[in-house]
């Protein structure tokens, strides 16, 4: 595997959002990120301190570029938001990382405004939830984002 | 092994018993605001070291002391590649940190509480 001395950060930081998205903060090793991301391992502690300062650069990322542009679209209804990294984070890393629990809150603050409600805002989050188990029953278990709406049986019973 | 500890707005390394002759330092003291992070790495002590000097390094057994690499310095105290904490520093005599401590994801968390006060 090709190892660089030099790397584009930007790459490096979306590879790592994605890793972190799939397998949660302590799921990923540094030796995955050295792998995965084809980075020197002193370059990834010289560039971002820690694991956990590339996660939040991750993170941070992931917010500006997956979830800040599409929060017009919240308010649509059945629209499932593909925002994986940041409802992951939410669950795995905010009851233990301030930092990620002040940006999480503040997303979803801004998610509340998009809505107009924060009860559309559960509504939203909750079918993302639901989505996730949808979209394994329905074969899509590869998929590390879920983007559409899974199609749903009007009335099906739980 | 090393035992790691907040001590008002320093970082304080200090090295338990013959890991002071291994690696020719009992103890480092680094202001809080030098310090940019700390990780669990049990897969650091594969990668290529670098120039010793001075210190000791027994490949498999023990690898303590400063080693060169790349115009960094880098302080190693490491028997137990399992319980390797890397504390990455800025305007420090050494670019960074890879000491082993007794549990490793404790000294993380208090780090980063530390740095982020």
């Amino acid at each position: 595997m090709g190892r660089r001395r030099s790397f584009d950060v930007d790459e490096t930081v979306e590879a790592a959002a994605d890793l972190f998205a799939r397998r949660a903060y302590d799921g990923v090793s540094i030796d995955d990120l050295v792998t995965r991301l084809g980075v020197h391992r002193n370059s990834l502690y010289s560039v971002f301190g820690s694991k956990r300062g590339l996660y939040l650069a991750a993170l941070r990322r992931h917010v500006e570029q997956d979830v800040r542009p599409h929060l017009a679209r919240a308010a649509q209804p059945e629209h499932v938001p593909a925002w994986d990294f940041l409802l992951v984070a939410a669950v795995d890393r905010a009851p233990d990382d301030p930092e990620v629990a002040g940006l999480v809150s503040s997303v979803f603050a801004e998610v509340d405004e998009a809505t107009g409600d924060p009860r559309a805002t559960e509504v939203l989050l909750g079918r993302w939830l639901r989505g996730r188990a949808e979209a394994v029953r329905h074969g899509a278990a590869d998929v590390p984002t879920i983007r559409d709406a899974p199609e749903t049986a009007p009335g099906k019973e739980i | 092994m090393a035992t790691i500890s907040v001590q008002g707005q320093d970082l304080v390394v200090e090295m338990n018993g013959l890991d002071k002759l291994w690696s020719l330092k009992s103890k480092l003291t680094i202001p809080l605001a030098h310090v940019r992070g700390a990780t669990v790495d049990p897969g650091i002590l594969g990668e290529p070291k670098g120039i010793r000097a001075p210190g000791t390094h027994l490949p498999g057994v023990i690898t303590a002391g400063t080693f060169h690499q790349d115009g960094e310095k880098v302080f190693w105290a490491v028997r137990d590649a399992l319980k390797a904490v890397v504390v990455e520093l800025a305007d420090e005599h050494y670019t960074r940190l890879v000491v082993e401590v007794d549990d490793p994801r404790a000294v993380v968390a208090m780090v980063e509480q530390a740095t982020s006060r």
